[in-house]
């Protein structure tokens, strides 16, 4: 934690380890999806775990931008729109 | 792997609450803009796009994190507004040029590469450190897919009418 408070003030700047860095990746990579990622035997190699999260990250926008076109769409041609929303969303 | 105190924290609010807050953007979008008036399908796409992204930068708390704060700054920017920021216990200068960044910044090159494209696409990833940018590539991907999730049973739900 000492580490974050003196990075923030910019005084020094300590070291962060690769290990650190590698293992933060790791993290991120149990986040992603498993499409066939399923805990390789070896080592993730760090490059690829980034590059997977990008394309994650292109996929959700991708999908942000789809389904925001397509409720324009519905709220569009719905007048009692408010309710059907809150219906929609309580029958999760 | 001595890193117990690096384990990024990744809590997100529960999808009421994303849901919440996107329902709030919506139908102030409403209000402002009536059903009649002749908008472009475009804008009105844009908008709603734009308010997911807001909502969402919200529910996942605000300006309390790097990605969310830059993210409301844009919208903000965007709309001529102005953001305020909740005062943090400790001073954070969020925000380091990248001349710096490029020389604190000596890891691998190839992980440093994929970095690079990571940061163009999250928000405000332009002055984070690398290590800053796992953690918030963490949170913001699952805020992110929570968002979609959101979106998708609403527009489930209307298409069932």
């Amino acid at each position: 934690m000492s580490n974050r408070k003196s990075r923030s003030r910019q005084t020094g700047v300590p070291m962060i380890t690769e290990e650190q860095i590698n293992d933060l990746v790791l993290q991120l990579h149990r986040l992603l999806p498993e499409l066939g990622n399923n805990r390789r035997s070896g080592k993730v190699s760090a490059s690829r775990v980034l590059q997977e999260t990008c394309s994650y990250i292109r996929n959700l926008s991708k999908e942000v931008d789809d389904l925001s076109e397509r409720l324009s769409q519905l709220l569009e041609s719905t007048d009692s729109a408010q309710a059907a929303l809150i219906r929609s969303l309580l029958m999760q | 792997m001595a890193s117990a105190d690096k384990l990024i924290n990744t809590d997100v609010p529960e999808k009421d609450v994303f849901a919440l807050h996107f329902l709030q953007s919506l139908s102030n979008l409403k209000t402002q803009n009536p059903l009649n008036s002749p908008a472009k399908s475009i804008d009105r796409v844009r908008k709603i796009k734009k308010a997911a992204y807001v909502s969402m930068a919200r529910a996942a708390g605000g300006t309390s994190r790097l990605w969310s704060r830059a993210l409301l700054r844009r919208a903000a920017k965007d709309d001529n507004k102005s953001v305020r920021f909740s005062r943090r216990k400790r001073k954070v200068t969020w925000k380091i040029s990248s001349k710096r960044r490029k020389s604190n910044n000596q890891r691998a090159p190839v992980v440093e590469e994929a970095a690079e494209r990571l940061r163009n696409l999250v928000p405000g990833g332009g002055g984070m450190e690398t290590s800053k940018l796992m953690e918030e590539t963490a949170h913001y991907i699952k805020c992110l897919s929570m968002q979609v999730k959101v979106m998708q049973c609403l527009v489930d739900g209307l298409s069932q009418k």
